[in-house]
């Protein structure tokens, strides 16, 4: 059982695109943020990926921890501005919030 | 069992050095615990994180000061931290200290004063790191501390629309920090080393480019070029200037663009490898800082808020200390030091009369009117502050400006690139569309007739803060040397 490396690659960069449509196609906030962790998720494959390439250490494998970590305190961030944006106008769609003239 | 000493004593070693780091941790830690007493005194916090500000600035001086070698790795290669790094540090820490004399003018009107001030130090500590990062992995850490702790500070007004920039400023950050993760990503692939300061990482681009690496690479700037606003990737900073506190915009319109520049900065050295690259980076850079003088001016004519006005100033000035860097060459990035640092003063001038008129119902351009009859000296305060920002002498604006065009001119010389001689040309013009703008308050300030309710007052912490920065910023034009001097002592080793 041995793929080979660009295999991963492509998925990556598939998953990298599905993570931006969804981000710039998507009108909810939630949705958003769920494309969000696509894009990192895509980043992630191909550090793990590109850490076969180059055996010998972790570094790879370590920054795909760290990111998961990261990844997780951003979804956290988030959510809580969506929360207040709830509160505040009732919507979680961005749209629909635009008090600050362009 | 000898290995693992070895590297505990190379870590306690690290430690040493990352004082000023250490410092703002423990503020953070202070802050956060007297936040949780119930009866504290806002003037208590303040002087805290003043005073966490003030011992981070004095042993990043003794520290600076007693370091034997040029620079030192921190961390196995984590950090690097040299003059160039120290040098941004200081800066970021004084401007730190500023914002916090700036709120303490408004402390009674802040919310959850603790939570501000350990997240105003949260930011500096990510600036200080992101300055010193040579490593990928650390750069993207130091990044996310900056941005995510940014998130929710742009929302500290508590009100509907500070809630809208926050989600704006969370929206546009996030997805640029993850399309920089993903150019982070390949350049590991093509390389093979996360340490962009090494040969490792720059040899592999210079043997076999290909297109794949260009990609790369333009996606890792976009992380940095929104940290410092810059175009295409400012439209956030508008929106957020309108929507913060004061005190908060006026540290957003310095430290993260610093910290920005810091890394951009090594970023582009090691992509570019002294010249060595087969893509032309100083190309690229140079475009970004045209349009980021274009984008940022041209919009800026037609502001009529005054928050606004100086989120689209903050975007030009991005392009102006972009110049510098984008010269490359090493004079240019002394002279890029030097704007700057003048930025920083002048930058903080204009804020903190912007804070004294905001309190007294100015917001708008018009609402100034008449305001310089009655409040002379803020107002002249204000004038030479926006004089500053235009770059006219007699201030430290204008030597900072011909600084930089003179390095750039240098370096077109050296190279004879056309587009060196375009960025010069749209710096020149840009300079000059600037003055309609920024003299539009100082011109409803004096000229035109209007009312205000306010009392002349000379005594106040304001005047007085004010002078200290007016004078800084006319000693920077007649004495430029004394900064200069201490700048070039810089060496900028990658």
């Amino acid at each position: 059982m041995n793929v080979p490396v660009h295999h991963f690659l492509y998925l990556g960069a598939f998953l990298f695109s599905v993570g931006l449509v969804v981000v710039i196609s998507k009108r909810n906030t939630i949705l958003v943020l769920l494309g969000l962790e696509l894009m990192l998720n895509a980043s992630n494959l191909n550090l793990v990926a590109f850490n076969r390439l180059h055996p010998g250490n972790l570094q790879g494998q370590m920054f795909a921890i760290f990111v998961i970590v990261v990844a997780v305190c951003e979804a956290a961030v988030g959510l809580a501005i969506v929360l207040r944006i709830y509160r505040e106008y009732q919507t979680s769609v961005p749209d629909d919030v635009n008090e600050l003239n362009l | 069992m000898e290995h693992l000493a070895e590297q505990l004593s190379s870590i306690k070693a690290s430690f040493i050095l990352l004082g000023p780091e250490l410092v703002l941790s423990t503020g953070i830690v202070v802050l956060v615990i007297l936040g949780l007493i119930k009866k504290i005194q806002k003037t208590t916090l303040t002087a805290m994180s003043a005073l966490t500000f003030v011992v981070a600035i004095a042993v990043s001086l003794a520290l600076s000061r007693s370091m034997a070698q040029e620079s030192a790795a921190l961390f196995g290669g984590m950090l690097r931290r040299d003059s160039f790094s120290s040098y941004l540090g200081l800066l970021i820490d004084i401007s730190g200290l500023l914002t916090v004399a700036m709120t303490w003018r408004r402390q009674q009107l802040q919310r959850a004063l603790s939570e501000y001030y350990a997240l105003l130090i949260t930011i500096t500590l990510g600036a200080h790191l992101l300055v010193m990062s040579v490593n990928l992995l650390m750069v993207f850490l130091s990044l996310e501390m900056v941005s995510l702790s940014s998130y929710v500070l742009a929302g500290f007004a508590f009100s509907r629309k500070g809630t809208e920039g926050s989600m704006k400023y969370f929206l546009f950050g996030s997805v640029s920090s993850a399309a920089m993760l993903y150019g982070f990503s390949l350049l590991y692939g093509l390389t093979g080393t996360l340490d962009f300061s090494l040969g490792e990482f720059t040899r592999p681009l210079i043997d076999h480019p290909s297109p794949l690496f260009f990609i790369a690479a333009f996606l890792g700037l976009a992380g940095f070029l929104y940290k410092m606003a810059a175009a295409p990737l400012h439209p956030w900073a508008p929106d957020v200037y309108e929507a913060a506190p004061m005190p908060v915009i006026a540290f957003f319109a310095v430290v993260p663009k610093l910290a920005g520049l810091g890394v951009l900065t090594r970023f582009t050295l090691a992509l570019y490898a002294y010249g060595q690259s087969s893509f032309d980076w100083q190309f690229v850079l140079s475009l970004v800082a045209m349009l980021s003088l274009t984008v940022g001016n041209f919009s800026a004519l037609w502001q009529k808020n005054a928050k606004r006005l100086m989120g689209y100033s903050s975007i030009a000035q991005s392009g102006f200390l972009l110049v510098g860097v984008a010269a490359f060459v090493p004079q240019g990035i002394h002279y890029m030091l030097f704007y700057a640092s003048a930025y920083v003063v002048m930058n903080f001038l204009v804020f903190l009369y912007l804070q004294y008129f905001e309190s007294l119902g100015c917001t708008t351009l018009e609402s100034f009117a008449g305001s310089g009859k009655i409040l002379v000296w803020p107002a002249v305060f204000l004038l030479v502050g926006f004089v500053a920002l235009t770059g006219l002498p007699p201030t430290g604006g204008f030597t900072g400006k011909l600084f930089i065009f003179s390095s750039l001119w240098d370096a077109y010389q050296l190279s004879g690139k056309g587009v060196l001689l375009w960025l010069m040309v749209f710096g020149l013009l840009n300079t000059v569309v600037s003055l309609f703008y920024y003299l539009r308050i100082p011109f409803y300030a004096f000229v035109r007739s209007g009312e205000i309710n306010a009392k002349p007052n000379y005594l106040t912490f304001e005047n007085l803060l004010g002078l200290i920065l007016v004078l800084g910023v006319l000693y920077l034009f007649f004495n430029p040397g004394l900064l200069m001097g201490w700048i070039n002592k810089i060496n900028f080793v990658l």
